[in-house]
């Protein structure tokens, strides 16, 4: 799996990918993360010539969407290659190893970088019933995390059930999934939510560690601030048609066809954090909002137990929805009243005798 | 509830009109009209401002025509109209509103305040609520023919009298005149001046004129006390008799209500336009002034002031013409102060001149037109209506002031350049 004695460069070239290419990628996500341009070169000597740093990539309670996002979602990607030049020493997917060796291979690698290498986790950890609903080689998700988070320098959980819990920690929750932040409290943790995460959101956490040997300035919710800072809402290219009051009532009427505003279709993108609307999806192609459908929210914490995906996350402003309504009702309501008052107006005037002189005295 | 109670009831529910119904929705009870009514400036009485007069048909209407009044009367909580209280509001409807129209005139939201008063008064008469002076005025107006029992003989004996002082003879049912003359009991028995004022204005106007034995009478006790039926009765005479004899005018004399009644309220009640016209007697003579045709001498030096009846001058839009005639005659014609549609009224109009109850109040009312009068210290006041120079009389004698008081046509009258070659006929 290490590849240390090739170039980044020439291994970039055996594949088809230049020099420039590569600056350019190096560029692109410096200025992804908000860092100066100058970040961008210094991303390519790092990633050039450092030392590759050694990852272990442990998958707990996960659907391994994640590690789909991030290398093979389509090839060859830089991602994915930048992934094939990092030392991933143990990584139950992708290794070849198995059983006893893959074990050993792990127990290895940790011993061999303590204290500098950098633990990825996918998936959410059990915690009920003692972590039986989750092992591997016959130690749970749970002991297997502790153990080895010991001697990382950091860990980073990607994918929200390893930021949040998921969708095993979603209600009913029967194995008592949690995330890896509420377990580990003596390291850095760096949540990497999203259903998958994206694939830039990863390397750019990487590439600023590799170049820099620093990790990325966090929000309130351990996500980094470079990705996480915007909401959907904020960057969607929709968001003229939500500031016109124009919105998309069913997925198919002409609203949608105008490609107006899905906010009242259950669109979650005001209050999710992500940077789908910039990086966009395989290869900068198109995001779920581009393709007509909203938002889900999956990089939110509890996104799962939010209600219905169609469901608007609140009634718009239009205090006069039932104006019609209440037009009608106050027409037929004062039509009945004219009505009646006229027809009391006219018994009135028809038991009405003609008064004369007589009437006057009581 | 009484008989009679449960019929005024149900005038009352028949006279509130879509005009009714709007104009109580609309009031803002901003009490602008209380500073326009006399009787609340001259007592500062808040239950004399106009638009409280008529609370029981306020509630009525409520009760009857609003979804929120026929649910509250449908659950026992509108509190019903009674005998008690219609006559304890005998003294707002009659005795305190003088039907002047200063409050319609000033409400900033445009109520017809008297509009409804008048209206008010068809529940109020009915239910038997109507001052005594003022239902035996009204059954004599039916009766005889004339508020004060004027008949036929007793006209034909004053048109005697002034053919032997003055030698014109007053022409009667003649068909074909131009003008027919309507005249009020008390220019019959009080103020026969009149009628030699317009007999030698007619002559020197040379224009065709007669008076009708059917219809002399232009007074209408109906409208004063507000039954439809009767003021209806009473302005058909006068229609039968116009249309009869085939006159191109009638002319409502010095009398206020009387030109309301017959120019404004007429057609209404009769449910037909009139063949004929109706002016005023003012109108008459300013019309004559403008084709040159009334000639006037010398107009006098003394200081004079003109009182507005409001029925000709507010409710009867004739504003000008007196004024124009005024400058014929006076030198020194000066206005009081809220002169023209803004005046006072004396007192005594919409029936409380009739009404003996209302006597006091009327006379405490009266201060207010003592004060425009002070204002200007006229030496001679001169008006267009009977029943206001007769309110105006009994204020002044009360007040103990002493201001010679003429009507306008008489005036004019003694300054015709002929009224010296008086003779022949009219």
């Amino acid at each position: 799996m290490a590849n240390h004695g090739v170039e980044l460069l020439d291994q970039l070239a055996s594949q088809g990918v230049s020099r420039r290419s590569f600056l350019k990628y190096c560029a692109a996500l410096a200025s992804l993360m908000a860092l100066p341009p100058a970040a961008g070169r210094a991303f390519a000597k790092a990633l050039v010539s450092a030392p590759r740093p050694s990852v272990i990539w442990l998958s707990f309670q996960e659907c391994t969407g994640c590690t789909e996002s991030l290398t093979r979602s389509h090839a060859p990607t830089l991602e994915g290659l930048l992934f094939n030049s990092i030392s991933l020493d143990y990584h139950h997917t992708l290794q070849a190893a198995a059983g006893a060796d893959a074990e050993s291979a792990r127990q290895e690698a940790v011993q061999k970088n303590w204290g500098k290498f950098l633990l990825v986790v996918d998936g959410s950890v059990p915690m009920k019933d003692g972590g039986v609903y989750s092992t591997i080689a016959g130690v749970s998700n749970y002991d297997l995390l502790m153990e080895t988070a010991k001697g990382a320098a950091a860990v980073i959980a990607v994918g929200t059930c390893a930021a949040f819990g998921g969708l095993p920690g979603a209600r009913p929750n029967p194995t008592g999934s949690v995330s890896i932040s509420s377990l580990v409290h003596d390291k850095p943790v760096i949540n990497l939510s999203g259903c998958p995460p994206i694939p830039a959101v990863m390397t750019g956490v990487l590439a600023q560690y590799l170049a820099f040997g620093t990790l990325p300035e966090l929000d309130s919710l351990g996500r980094p601030k470079a990705f996480y800072a915007d909401t959907i809402h904020d960057r969607c290219y929709r968001r003229p048609f939500y500031d016109q009051g124009k919105f998309a009532k069913t997925f198919d009427d002409e609203g949608a066809r105008q490609g107006w505003c899905l906010f009242e279709l259950g669109c979650k993108g005001p209050v999710t954090h992500n940077a789908c609307a910039t990086t966009k999806w395989n290869d900068s192609t198109s995001f779920p909002i581009e393709s007509g459908h909203g938002c889900l929210g999956c990089s939110e914490p509890g996104f799962w137990d939010a209600g219905s995906f169609y469901r608007a996350l609140s009634q718009s402003a239009n205090p006069l929805q039932h104006a019609k309504g209440a037009l009608v009702a106050g027409a037929v309501v004062g039509g009945a009243m004219a009505v009646t008052n006229r027809g009391f107006k006219m018994m009135a005037a028809h038991v009405h005798a003609p008064s004369n002189v007589a009437d006057l005295e009581k | 509830m009484s008989a009679s109670l449960s019929r005024a009831i149900n005038v009352l529910k028949k006279v509130i009109d879509a005009p009714i119904a709007s104009y109580l929705n609309s009031c803002v009870h901003c009490g602008l009209c209380a500073e326009a009514c006399l009787f609340y400036t001259e007592t500062h009485d808040p239950k004399y401002t106009p638009i409280h007069k008529l609370e029981p048909l306020r509630r009525l209407y409520r009760q009857e025509y609003t979804l929120i009044g026929r649910l509250l009367k449908a659950i026992g909580l509108a509190k019903p109209i009674t005998d008690a209280e219609l006559e304890e509001w005998k003294e707002l409807v009659y005795n305190s509103c003088t039907m002047c129209g200063r409050c319609s005139l000033v409400c900033p939201v445009g109520n017809d305040i008297v509009y409804m008063v008048r209206r008010l008064r068809e529940g109020m008469a009915i239910a038997g609520h109507a001052p005594q002076g003022m239902i035996t005025v009204t059954k004599r107006a039916i009766e005889t023919g004339s508020p004060m029992g004027i008949k036929l003989p007793a006209l034909k004996f004053q048109l005697s009298q002034i053919k032997a002082e003055t030698g014109i003879e007053i022409p009667l049912d003649q068909e074909g005149a131009e003008y027919m003359l309507l005249l009020s009991s008390m220019e019959v028995i009080n103020f026969p001046e009149f009628i030699t004022a317009v007999a030698k204005i007619m002559r020197q106007a040379g224009k065709t004129w007669t008076l009708c034995s059917e219809a002399f009478e232009a007074t209408n006790s109906g409208i004063q006390i507000g039954v439809s039926e009767i003021a209806e009765e009473i302005v058909s005479r006068i229609v039968d008799g116009a249309e009869k004899l085939r006159v191109k005018t009638v002319i409502s004399p010095e009398c206020g209500h009387a030109f309301t009644a017959l120019r404004w309220e007429g057609p209404n009640l009769i449910g037909r336009p009139y063949r004929f016209k109706v002016r005023h007697i003012l109108e008459v003579l300013d019309e004559f002034r403008e084709q040159g045709i009334l000639k006037t001498s010398g107009p006098e030096d003394a200081r004079m002031t003109f009182h507005d009846p409001c029925q000709i001058v507010r409710m009867g839009g004739v504003i000008e013409p007196q004024r124009r005639l005024m400058q014929m005659v006076a030198k020194d014609f000066v206005e009081m102060p809220d002169s023209g549609k803004y005046n006072w009224c004396c007192g005594g109009g919409g029936g409380v001149s009739a009404n003996e109850d209302a006597k006091e109040l009327q006379l405490i009312a009266f201060q207010r037109k003592k004060e425009q009068l002070e204002a200007v210290k006229a030496e001679r006041l001169v008006t267009a209506c009977a029943n206001c120079r007769i309110v105006l009389e009994e204020g002044m004698e009360r007040y103990r002031m002493d201001v010679p008081l003429v009507g306008l046509t008489e005036l004019i009258a003694d300054h015709l350049v002929e009224a010296n070659n008086v003779g022949g006929t009219g």
